[in-house]
């Protein structure tokens, strides 16, 4: 059974229909991209299973939980994590604290317990340190621990919202165009770490990329946005064989 | 453990554990013990007099009231131009005990502690109240909603028979375990208490500041979307930032009802609200320590002011109120020359002072 489902979801502002009946079904494990021209309605998909925007029409369900109306923090609280597009970092913290704000969830004790930081606040708080210095060696941001977000420059910054989304342990995780505005090492880079993600730490991925070649690269599934409609879907192959497709990036004959 | 405690360099750690210590160094650990020492010894060698420990007590009181204030407004980005009345509401929670039970009702005089800690928690409840437009609201909005609190607050007081319509409700004198504290030791006894207190509620925000409850103030700051995908809900958030301030000023409140003895409206009207966010910003919003340096400094600068124009009121005829001037004047042009040249308050400077001392005597 697929680990998110999503059907017949229509999104619209007044009379602006940014998704109508998208169909989409993420298969657990596998590295899924949803690719289009611009103002294809990517972003708002991701808003929509994330909980940003809710769905005018249709459902859509995380195994047999329902999303359409959660809230932001309730789709998070479930497994499911986003990094943005446009950097939505703390930008106040250090790359550490930011990384620990990922794990509110996760850290159980008490107000007052907070107060007088003794043990269970204490012993979780240190428990958590030690899973976020994972997650900076696993992502290769050591050298930056301690750094302000606002500070760092932009691929780094980048490299740190995907680290944040990866600090909430997610099953699923929503990459919204992670290599944008990259240039190529630094592409190559976040491609490695995407992989990694998937392979080692065996986390379904969810893509929204603008670079083709990156996409058919790593992909197992694709979905083709247009206007708001999924014009094709299949692997790599299907989709570079989709007359539609083809149209869609670079017009009729 | 690190191979030298002492100095910043040189000195590392194993644990996790050993890093969230508040203090990193036995340097900073001892200077810390020493000057609280001083504080508390100081009193035993010279006598300042009442009017002089007045001063001193208010100043403390107004650093608990803006510890609460950056709280809300530094740490979690929510202006609040409603703080005095949330003051009020502490000072008014004793004021109303006096009015029911009387103002020497053993409740007052003997159980204050417990008072001071109901008053917290009644400001702690209007400030939730407060800030559940911050639910909805945002920024200059939710700064306009508290401002409306602030109104009804006034007006509340001003009609009421029960609160004596803002006039002066008289609070009972206190006792201690040596008896009653007399009107000699008065301003001397309340500098010790509102002193622990201050200690107490410093080291809490230090704490609070290190874990989630901390950390999620600043995250509604930052980037209230970012906080919302990460897990935490931040519409509440907002709500329990506003609480925490509404405790710290209750509890200030109540202090200010015991070391004055008295309860009346105009120490909670709105110029005192915009008192509060002028000593947060001269401070430094945002931190912990700049909580302490504004009240400190902006009443020292009052004081300043009021011997100048005391000594320039000799020189000058009387139909020019130059006292009356000059302190609205001096006030104004502070916080406008802080928001040029310094918007990180005080507390710049201090980090500035220590990130030179810390790597001494090295240069880099």
């Amino acid at each position: 059974m697929a680990h998110l489902n999503i059907s017949n979801v229509t999104l619209s502002f007044g009379g602006l229909k940014a998704l109508s009946n998208v169909d989409m079904k993420i298969e657990p494990g596998l590295i899924t991209s949803i690719i289009g021209p611009n103002g294809a309605g990517k972003t708002s998909m991701l808003n929509c299973i994330s909980g940003f925007y809710h769905p005018t029409k249709g459902e859509i369900y995380y195994k047999d939980k329902k999303l359409t109306h959660a809230s932001p923090h309730q789709v998070s609280n479930m497994g499911i994590s986003r990094a943005f597009q446009n950097l939505e970092l703390f930008s106040g913290l250090s790359v550490l604290d930011n990384l620990l704000l990922a794990r509110h969830q996760n850290l159980k004790y008490s107000f007052l317990q907070a107060v007088f930081f003794y043990g269970k606040a204490s012993r979780i708080e240190a428990e958590n340190r030690a899973y976020v210095e994972g997650v900076i060696d696993f992502m290769e941001l050591e050298a930056h621990r301690k750094s302000l977000v606002g500070n760092l420059s932009y691929g780094l910054q980048k490299k740190v919202e995907v680290a944040r989304a990866l600090t909430l342990a997610p099953d699923i995780l929503l990459l919204d165009e992670p290599m944008a505005g990259m240039n190529q090492e630094e592409k190559e880079d976040i491609v490695r770490f995407v992989m990694d993600i998937q392979k080692e730490r065996n986390i379904t991925v969810v893509l929204v990329e603008h670079d083709l070649g990156v996409v058919m690269d790593i992909s197992d599934i694709i979905y083709v946005l247009d206007f708001g409609e999924v014009i094709g879907s299949g692997t790599p192959e299907e989709i570079a064989q989709n007359p539609k497709v083809i149209e869609a990036y670079i017009g009729e004959d | 453990m690190s191979a030298n405690s002492w100095l910043a360099t040189g000195n590392f750690f194993t644990t996790y554990k050993q890093e969230q210590r508040t203090f990193l160094t036995s340097l900073d650990r001892s200077f810390f013990t020493l000057f609280l020492v001083i504080l508390f010894g100081w009193p035993l060698l010279f006598e300042l007099g009442n009017k002089n420990m007045l001063v001193i007590d208010n100043i403390l009181i107004a650093i608990v009231a803006v510890m609460g204030l950056n709280l809300v407004t530094g740490f979690a980005g929510l202006i609040s131009i409603g703080h005095a009345a949330f003051v009020g509401i502490g000072a008014y929670t004793v004021a109303s005990f006096c009015r029911t039970m009387g103002d020497s009702h053993i409740i007052i005089t003997h159980f204050w502690p417990v008072l001071i800690v109901v008053s917290g928690l009644v400001g702690a409840v209007f400030g939730a109240i407060v800030g559940l437009p911050a639910l909805r609201l945002k920024h200059l909005y939710l700064a306009i909603a508290t401002l409306s609190f602030q109104m009804i607050f006034e007006w509340t007081i001003q009609f009421m028979t029960f609160f004596n319509q803002g006039q002066t409700i008289y609070v009972g004198r206190v006792f201690w375990f040596t008896g009653k504290v007399g009107r000699k030791d008065h301003y001397l006894f309340w500098y010790f208490i509102i002193l622990t207190i201050v200690i107490l509620l410093g080291f809490g925000i230090r704490n609070l500041l290190k874990t989630r409850y901390g950390r999620s103030l600043v995250a509604v700051r930052d980037n209230d979307r970012a906080a919302d995908a990460m897990g935490m809900n931040p519409g509440l958030t907002k709500v329990y930032a506003f609480a925490l301030a509404g405790f710290f000023a209750g509890v200030a409140g109540a202090l200010h009802a015991y070391v004055y003895r008295g309860v009346g409206f105009e120490s909670f009207t709105l110029h005192e609200s915009i008192g509060y966010l002028a000593m947060a910003i001269v401070g430094g919003l945002g931190t912990l320590n700049g909580s302490f340096w504004g009240p400190v400094a902006i009443k020292f600068l009052d004081l300043q002011v009021e011997t100048l124009a005391e000594i320039a009121g000799k020189y000058l005829p009387s139909s020019m109120n130059l006292a009356t001037a000059l302190k609205p004047f001096t006030f104004g042009l502070v916080i406008v020359l802080f928001l040029m040249f310094e918007p990180r308050g005080i507390a710049n400077w201090w980090r500035i002072t220590k990130s030179y001392t810390k790597l001494w005597p090295f240069r880099y």
